[in-house]
C-alpha cells in the first residue's frame, strides 16, 4: 500500500515539475552567445506581430518575458545583477532607482538613429535629464472608468467621488503602489511625489476609507473586471480603457478634477546585458515610426514618437483620451523617485492590503 | 546483485542531489535570511535580528495565517468528502472501466493549472455560465457575486487539488481485501458498520496521504487566491510574494516562509507517526488474516 501511495506521490510531483519546466526553459534560453535579444516588459505592450517582423527582418530571435509591476521587475533585475535581460521597460520613476543601483548602461545615441523621431517635449524628463540611460517608449495616464449601466453618465468627476457609500464592494483599485497612493494624494490635494509623512499618512487614511468599497486589487485584469460587470468603477490606464470600451460601449472615462497620474515607460539597456548590439537594434527598430504606430493602434497608449503619431488615423490623433487636452495635461502629474520615503509608502501599502 | 546496487545508488543519489540543491539549500538560505535585517537599498543586510519573527506575531500576520489555514482545511475536507465516494466507485468499477475512470482524473493535468484557474472565471463570473443559467431559470434577479470572494478561492483550491485526494484514496481502497468486508457482514455487521469498522480504518493511510497532499499545497498556493481572490482576505502565499516583490522586505518574507515550512514539517511528522501506528496495526491484522487463510 505504501508503495502505491509513494508512486502516486511521485506521479504528482512529476506533474508539478512539468509546470515549472516552462519557467526553466525560458531561463535556459536566455543564455548569451546566440543571436537573440532578451526583453523584459510589461504585459500587453508590444504586439506579437511586431516581434515576429523584427525577427524576420534582422534574424535576431526575441526572448520575451513580462512583469506586472515596477517593483517586481526591479527585484528580479537586481537579484540577477542585470545579467539575464538586455532591454527592460521601467517607468520613469524607476529609471532613477536603477541608475542609483548601477544596473543601467549608458546609451550610445549614435546607435539609435531613429530617436530623431521622438517628441523633444518627451525627452529630458526629470528622471533622466539628458536621456543618458533611457528613451521613452510609450506614455499614458491613470484616469477613472465607470459603467454607465450602474452609474449615471457624468455623475462622477473626481477621485473623491469614489468614497460614496453606494460603491461599497463595487470598485476595483489598481494594485500599483504609486498609482494608488498617487490618486489618494491627489484626492487630498497633495502632490503624487509627496515625501511629507503627514501627507502620505492622509493619503493612507483616504485609501483606508476606500477599502470597504474595493472588491479587488488588480493591474492586469482591470479591463476584464469592468467588462464582465464584476465592478462598477475604478482607476484605469487610458489605453486599457480604450481597449475595454471597444468591447463594452457602456464604459465611460474621465480625467478626474483633482488631477491624473501620468507615466512614461522607457527603453533601458542593462549594464550586464549579454546581447548589447542586438538590444540597440531592437530599440532602434521600435523607434521606427511605422513600428511605433502599430503598438499605439493595438494598445491605445500615447506615443512620444512624433512621426508615429502623425501616421495614425485622424480619429485617433483627435481622441482626447489617447491624446489628452492641454488642460488635462496641466493637472497631470508624473511620479518621480521619492527616495527613502518609498519605505513609508511600502509600509502603508502592506498595511492597507492586509487590514480587514 | 551488484548491478542492482549500482542502480539503487545512482537513482537515490540523483534524487538526493536534486532535492539537496534545489530544495534544501534554498530553504536553508531562506532560513538564514529570516534572521537578518532589512536593508534600505539591499534586499537584506548581514545584521542579526529576531525582529522578523516578532513581526509575525502581529495581529495582521496572524489573521493572514488563520484565514489561510481555515480555507486550506475547508478545501481538504470537501476534497475528502467528494473524493472518497469517487475513489471508492472507481476502485469497485469493473477492471475494464477502471483505467478510463482514472484517466478522467488525470486529464485536467494536461492543461496548465493556471489556465484552468482562469477558466473558472468563465463559470463563476458575474456574467459567467453559472449566473447566466441561474438568471435564465429565474432563480436570481441579479448575478451572485462569487468572483473576488473567499468562496471563489475555496472553489478554486478544491477544484485544483481534488485529484491529489482521489489518487491516494483510490490506491488504498483498491488494495482493500473485499473478503474482510464480507467477513464483517457474515458476522452480522450492517454495511454501515462494516464500512466504519473495516473499510475506513484500513483505508486510513490513503485518507491521511490524500489530506496531506491537498492541505499542504493549498496552504502555500498563491496563484489561485491571486486570480480568484479579492481585496478583503490576503492569504499566506500572497503575503510572502508581496514581501519579496513589492514591499521589498525579504527578511520578513523569509521569516513567514520559514514559519510555513516548519508548519508543514510538523504536519509531515504527524503524518509519519499516524502512518506508523496504522501500519503497525495493519501488520498484526495481516497476520490474523493469513492465519485464517492457513487454517481454511
Amino acid at each position: 500500500m505504501k508503495r502505491r501511495i509513494v508512486a502516486c506521490f511521485l506521479l504528482l510531483a512529476g506533474l508539478a515539475v512539468f509546470g515549472a519546466g516552462g519557467a526553466v526553459s525560458a531561463l535556459a534560453a536566455s543564455k548569451g552567445g546566440k543571436n537573440e535579444v532578451v526583453v523584459y516588459n510589461w504585459s500587453e505592450f508590444i504586439p506579437q506581430s511586431v516581434l515576429d517582423d523584427f525577427t524576420k527582418e534582422t534574424g535576431i530571435k526575441v526572448v520575451y518575458s513580462t512583469f506586472e509591476s515596477n517593483e517586481a521587475m526591479f527585484a528580479k533585475v537586481k537579484l540577477l545583477r542585470g545579467k539575464s535581460y538586455d532591454v527592460v521597460f521601467p517607468s520613469g520613476y524607476f529609471v532613477g532607482r536603477m541608475v542609483q543601483n548601477k544596473l543601467l548602461d549608458v546609451l550610445d545615441h549614435s546607435k539609435l538613429p531613429n530617436m530623431k523621431h521622438l517628441d523633444p517635449k518627451m525627452l529630458g524628463m526629470g528622471f533622466d535629464k539628458e536621456n543618458k540611460y533611457s528613451l521613452p517608449y510609450m506614455w499614458g495616464a491613470v484616469g477613472l472608468a465607470y459603467n454607465t449601466k450602474f452609474i449615471p453618465k457624468g455623475s462622477i468627476t473626481k477621485w473623491n467621488d469614489l468614497l460614496r457609500p453606494e460603491f461599497k464592494g463595487k470598485l476595483i483599485l489598481t494594485d500599483d503602489l504609486r498609482d494608488a497612493f498617487g490618486l489618494a494624494l491627489q484626492a487630498k490635494g497633495f502632490s503624487v511625489n509627496s515625501i511629507v509623512p503627514k501627507e502620505i499618512g492622509a493619503a493612507y487614511e483616504f485609501l483606508r476609507a476606500l477599502k470597504p468599497s474595493v472588491r479587488v486589487f488588480d493591474v492586469t485584469a482591470i479591463k476584464q473586471a469592468l467588462i464582465s460587470e464584476e465592478v462598477w468603477a475604478g482607476p484605469i490606464w487610458n489605453g486599457d480603457f480604450l481597449v475595454a470600451r471597444e468591447e463594452k460601449p457602456e464604459l465611460e472615462f474621465v480625467f478626474p478634477e483633482e488631477g491624473s497620474i501620468g507615466w512614461v515607460d522607457n527603453f533601458v539597456i542593462l549594464k550586464n546585458a549579454p546581447n548589447k548590439e542586438n538590444a540597440y537594434a531592437f530599440i532602434n527598430y521600435l523607434l521606427r515610426p511605422d513600428v511605433a504606430k502599430r503598438a499605439v493602434e493595438e494598445y491605445k497608449y500615447s506615443t512620444p514618437n512624433r512621426d508615429a503619431l502623425s501616421l495614425l488615423p485622424a480619429e485617433m490623433q483627435q481622441n482626447l483620451i489617447l491624446v489628452p487636452t492641454e488642460e488635462v495635461r496641466k493637472r497631470m502629474e508624473f511620479p518621480q523617485d521619492v527616495g527613502d520615503a518609498l519605505q513609508m509608502y511600502e509600509k502603508y501599502w502592506e498595511q492597507l492590503k492586509t487590514i480587514k | 546483485m551488484r548491478q542492482g546496487q549500482l542502480f539503487r545508488v545512482t537513482s537515490i543519489g540523483v534524487t538526493w542531489f536534486w532535492l539537496g540543491v534545489f530544495a534544501l539549500l534554498p530553504n536553508i538560505a531562506l532560513l538564514l535570511v529570516a534572521f537578518l535585517d532589512k536593508g534600505e537599498t539591499d534586499f537584506f543586510i548581514p545584521v542579526f535580528t529576531l525582529n522578523n519573527f516578532e513581526e509575525l506575531f502581529s495581529p495582521i500576520f496572524l489573521t493572514v495565517l488563520w484565514d489561510t489555514v481555515r480555507l486550506a482545511v475547508a478545501s481538504t475536507l470537501v476534497c475528502l468528502a467528494a473524493g472518497y465516494p469517487f475513489a471508492y466507485a472507481v476502485a469497485k468499477a469493473s477492471p475494464r472501466r477502471r483505467p478510463w475512470l482514472l484517466l478522467l482524473v488525470i486529464i485536467p493535468f494536461w492543461t496548465n493549472s493556471l489556465i484552468r484557474t482562469y477558466a473558472l472565471i468563465l463559470i463563476i463570473g458575474a456574467q459567467g455560465m453559472m449566473n447566466k443559467a441561474l438568471m435564465a431559470l429565474g432563480l436570481i434577479a441579479s448575478p451572485i457575486e462569487v468572483m473576488y470572494t473567499d468562496l471563489a478561492v475555496f472553489i478554486g483550491l478544491t477544484y485544483t487539488f481534488l485529484p491529489f485526494m482521489v489518487l491516494p484514496l483510490y490506491a488504498s481502497i483498491e488494495k482493500l481485501d473485499p473478503r474482510l468486508v464480507d467477513a464483517a457482514k457474515d458476522l452480522g455487521a450492517s454495511s454501515l458498520r462494516a464500512f466504519w469498522h473495516v473499510t475506513l480504518p484500513l483505508t486510513l493511510p490513503g485518507i491521511v496521504a490524500g489530506c496531506m497532499l491537498v492541505f499542504l499545497p493549498a496552504l502555500g498556493c498563491f496563484y489561485v487566491p491571486e486570480v480568484l481572490g479579492g481585496a478583503t482576505n490576503m492569504l499566506l502565499g500572497t503575503f510572502i510574494k508581496n514581501q519579496f516583490l513589492v514591499a521589498n522586505n525579504w527578511p520578513l518574507g523569509a521569516a513567514a516562509s520559514s514559519v510555513m515550512t516548519l508548519l508543514l514539517i510538523a504536519l509531515a511528522l504527524v503524518y509519519r507517526t499516524v502512518n506508523r501506528r496504522i501500519s503497525g496495526r495493519e501488520r498484526r491484522g495481516d497476520m490474523f488474516v493469513s492465519g485464517v487463510e492457513g487454517g481454511a
